[in-house]
């Protein structure tokens, strides 16, 4: 029997500093053992437990798509212990990882359908993942609409590919900061202000949100305005989380485990579950 | 005296002077009540004073990082001498308001050790209590035992020199004054003897069957810190394994920090499922605190605990030689 | 049913003994718990339900997953010995069958490997369990609210009835039928024995309070989610770990890193959901800040998050909570509470 627990060998490939104060940065990471990348399958959506041996573990929405071969994608926020040595790390170095964990976007139900993709601050990670995805199987689905904001375009995350979605006569970028900075030709305005004016109509949409809580809560009012079903507005929870496969018992929010029943939620589902979001 | 105590009680709820009176009642022990919140006046006849009444209700001001005590609630307690003590602790920490507390001491005899109780009942189940001077009788399948109550008291209790608040609003009954006499501590004494090698064993021996459950610092009033330190991760102070080597320095440390605040009221030996002798080392530490400072915990809600003051003419001969 | 003569039982451990690591209740500085035993001697028969559960024999208090250096990840030397287990009463081989429920395989995807805990596994699927009954239930025990019995045995291989003189056997499983087959010292029991057996039964379960009718119970405690009543039921609470610890299907744990050097250990630890940081964020935000939430989760994970995933509540009714609470919560009371809560509308 293998081992769930034992996490497989990855080196840090690239290292991306996204913004000013180096709070964010993005690792490509590729696989030491070629059997362990042939084994790894995944989805848009799904996330994995980044080990650090003597340090300890944290889940991270990937933030690659499949269909990008040979390295994962992942954009750490420093914040906490584990974080901070992340962020120590240097090209060469080889770390940890156990996955691919949870479910993910349901790209099979969007398909024939048009996608709102709504994301905020540095929560962008696996809408990057589903937005890649979407773009490689581009016959598949019908009008992309991209709502991305933060609080200055210092903060965006992989800059170089917004400029390049940007110039897509195939999708809809919509870039929008807190407030006014001088220089800024992007909207201006909280992403929820923003959803009202620019979101598209939601004939046989679907709509995937993934923010900070706050973000979070007051979008969803907008999308209910604009009568999109809770059964087609999905998005991503997260909780402290420690094994990853639902045993530890401490991700759950109501019956469910973020890792295993989850982090992909429909508003539908969410709205059955008792405890707060 | 239980009646004039729920007599009170009811008489304060009714007149609005407290909205809460935190004591005990029955619980489903036979041999250890349970906490009671009473807010309305019929619920006040819910109220008991026995030696069963094992638990320091103080603890509830500063649960919740101090939520009680924050509120601005009035509220009664029913307290023993060492509960008590522990009121004039907070209030000699500024962690609760005064004119909010209706303090009503109960004089106290002592309170069971359920472990002693078990070992004599033979470890067949105990389902009724009862007690009248002195004695107490349990009964249950096969059982029908009277003991003397000094056999089966807390650890805590064989040496308490203040069985009853000092300072207080309401005594029901009389006050007694310090119980000179009790204060030969015989197991301290014994451990005092011992060589530091000895103690470290004894020690082992003592922690090795700790759990980790932390049920001893959660019923202790004077532990609630809002992070405790072996809750930190970063710096991580202490391995959260079962392993003697942390729980000892668990032990250790918790012991250092309620140096000079523990009012030796035994809540946490009580408390422990594993039946430690938690007290050993907390006694230790109030004697040595009472001998270097002549500082005994909780007499004077007014004086800083002797940890967090300083006196120009204190002893100082563990820095000074 | 057979039937090993008391006499005959300590040759019965020592053989038990030679092919596994037999654990037994056993006794010291006054409280139970289940160790390896080597021989009959070292077994207390005057354990009902032990002070400390059984589900550390399987489900250790701290367990090495893996050891690392600069060389890699090392897995720590499995015992050579698989497991037998003596004394389990009915809420404990019930405990550990809904812990496999967990740890044994996923519930959406129960073939798949990265599901399966190999720490619990590798011990427990080749174990061989010996119910006991229980003659003499206490007035803590509570497993006949839960569809359990005292002479019930689920979870068992072979299922062990103390009729005086000896002890009479049953094996439940495929695995129980074929030690029974091989063991030494037992004969077949006589209709006598079939009698006694049956009139123990009927004692014990006339002993047991009556059972709580928790129908309704999963759906009830979704509907008073939200309600005060929790800072009722929760208000004496102090949040500590002791009923999670002693508890037999309590199993959240802690993943933790010890290590210097490059050198160290990846090791799992019992947790509390009680304890105040257990779902503490990085960023300091913290989903169950108050003791009330925490308190409530526990018995929402027992009896309506467990049902609402696999069926049964995570709970056996031993009653060692209501023993080990330093505030004697009783688990019983909290059930009750919620069941006759009035809504504010209905009032």
């Amino acid at each position: 029997m293998s081992n769930t627990y034992i996490p497989i060998n990855m080196k840090v490939e690239k290292i991306l500093v996204e913004d000013p104060d180096k709070a964010l940065r993005t690792f490509d990471l590729s696989f030491v053992n070629e059997a362990d990348e042939k084994r790894f399958e995944y989805m848009p959506g799904q996330f994995c437990e980044f080990s650090l041996l003597g340090k300890g573990e944290s889940p991270f929405g990937i933030a690659s798509s499949p269909t990008e071969p040979g390295f994962l994608r992942f954009t750490v926020n420093r914040t906490g212990s584990v974080t901070n040595e992340i962020h120590c790390l240097r090209e060469g170095d080889v770390v940890g990882i156990r996955g691919p964990l949870g479910n993910w976007y349901p790209v099979e139900k969007f398909k024939g359908g048009n996608i709102v993709i709504i994301g905020g601050g540095f929560a962008f990670t696996t809408l990057r993942s589903l937005l890649v995805y979407l773009i490689e199987h581009r016959q598949d689905y019908g009008d992309i609409t991209v709502i991305y904001g933060v609080r200055n375009p210092d903060l965006f995350l992989y800059k170089d590919e917004l400029a390049e979605w940007q110039k897509r006569d195939d999708l809809t970028l919509h870039l929008t900061i807190d407030n006014p900075v001088e220089g800024w030709t992007g909207l201006t305005g909280f992403v929820p202000a923003v959803v009202k004016q620019v979101a598209p109509g939601t004939e046989n949409a679907w709509v995937v949100l993934c923010g900070p809580p706050i973000m979070i809560k007051f979008t969803l009012p907008v999308l209910k305005e604009l009568d999109f079903p809770d059964a087609r507005v999905y998005t991503s929870l997260e909780r402290r989380m420690k094994c990853g496969i639902g045993k530890c018992g401490r991700c759950n929010i109501g019956s469910k485990y973020i890792c295993i029943d989850g982090p992909v939620f429909s508003m539908e589902e969410i709205g059955e579950i008792p405890e707060m979001i | 005296m239980v009646n004039e105590l729920r007599e009170k009680v009811r008489k304060l709820l009714a007149d609005g002077d407290v909205e809460l009176v935190i004591g005990w009642e029955k619980g489903s022990r036979a041999l250890a009540a349970t906490p009671a919140f009473i807010e309305s006046p019929e619920d006040a006849d819910r109220l008991i004073f026995d030696a069963t009444c094992g638990n320091n209700p103080a603890v509830y001001f500063t649960k919740d990082a101090r939520r009680l005590a924050k509120s601005g609630r009035k509220v009664g307690i029913v307290v023993k001498g060492c509960d008590a003590r522990s009121l004039s602790l907070y209030l000699a920490e500024r962690q609760a308001k005064r004119e909010n507390i209706v303090i009503i001491g109960v004089p106290c005899r002592g309170v069971l050790d359920r472990n002693k109780v078990a070992d004599a009942a033979g470890g067949r189940e105990v389902l009724e209590y009862s007690e009248e001077d002195g004695k107490i009788t349990v009964r249950g399948k096969d059982l029908d035992l009277t003991l003397d109550a000094e056999d089966v008291l807390s650890n805590s209790c064989l040496t308490c020199v203040y069985p009853d608040a000092r300072e207080y609003d309401i005594f029901i009954g009389e006050a007694r004054d310090r119980q000179d006499g009790k204060d030969q501590n015989a197991a301290l004494d014994e451990f005092e003897k011992l060589s530091p090698g000895e103690r470290w064993e004894k020690m082992t021996e003592v922690y090795s069957r700790c759990i980790r459950c932390y049920a001893c610092r959660n019923v202790c009033p004077s532990c609630y810190c809002n992070e405790c330190f072996v809750d930190q991760n970063d710096p991580q102070w202490v391995g959260k394994t079962p392993e003697i080597t942390d729980t000892m320095i668990f032990h250790i440390i918790r012991n250092l920090h309620v140096a000079g605040r523990c009012v030796e009221c035994g809540a946490c030996e009580r408390a422990c499922p594993m039946g430690l002798e938690l007290l050993l080392l907390n006694r230790k530490a109030a004697r040595e605190v009472e001998e270097r400072f002549g500082y005994v915990t909780g007499m004077d809600s007014g004086e800083k605990p002797a940890m967090a003051d300083f006196r120009e003419d204190e002893k100082q001969d563990f820095i000074m030689g | 049913m057979v039937r090993l003569e008391k006499k005959g039982f300590a040759d019965f451990i020592r053989s038990l003994a030679a092919d596994f690591a037999v654990y037994a209740p056993v006794t010291a500085n006054g409280k139970s718990g289940f160790k390896v035993i080597e021989s009959a001697e070292d077994i207390d028969a005057t354990c009902l339900v032990t002070d400390r559960s059984p589900k550390e024999v399987f489900f250790p208090h701290s367990e090495v997953l893996f050891e690392y250096d600069r060389e890699g990840v090392r897995e720590v030397e499995q015992p050579a010995k698989p497991i037998a287990v003596w004394g389990l009463r009915g809420c404990d081989s019930r405990g550990l069958r809904l812990l496999d429920m967990v740890f044994g395989s996923a519930r959406q995807m129960p073939e798949n490997e990265m599901f399966q805990d190999p720490y619990w596994k590798r011990k427990y699927d080749h174990s061989l369990v010996f119910g006991l009954a229980c003659n003499e239930p206490r007035s803590t025990c509570f497993c006949n609210w839960l569809g359990g019995d005292p002479h019930g045995g689920d979870g068992s291989d072979v299922f062990v009835v103390d009729a005086g003189d000896a002890f009479l056997m049953e094996p439940r499983t495929d695995k129980g039928r074929a030690f029974i087959e091989k063991a030494s010292g037992l004969n077949k029991a006589s209709g006598k024995d079939e009698k006694k057996a049956a009139q123990l039964a009927d004692a014990a379960r006339k002993m047991m309070n009556p059972p709580g009718e928790l129908d309704g119970l999963d759906a009830r405690l979704k509907a008073v989610f939200n309600e005060d009543i929790w800072d009722e039921l929760a208000a004496k609470c102090v949040n500590c770990g002791a009923c999670a610890f002693v508890c037999p299907t309590c199993h959240c744990f802690d993943v933790q890193d010890e290590g210097k050097g490059g050198k160290g250990k990846r090791i799992r630890i019992w947790d509390s959901c009680m304890f105040p940081i257990f779902t503490m964020e990085a960023s300091g935000h913290n989903p169950r800040k108050l003791s009330r939430d925490r308190f409530r989760q526990r018995f929402m994970h027992k009896f309506s998050y467990f049902v609402d995933n696999y069926g049964e509540s995570l709970c056996t009714g031993c009653g060692r909570c209501i023993i080990a609470c330093p505030v004697n919560v009783d688990i019983r009371e909290v059930v009750r509470g919620v069941l006759s809560y009035e809504d504010k509308g209905a009032r």
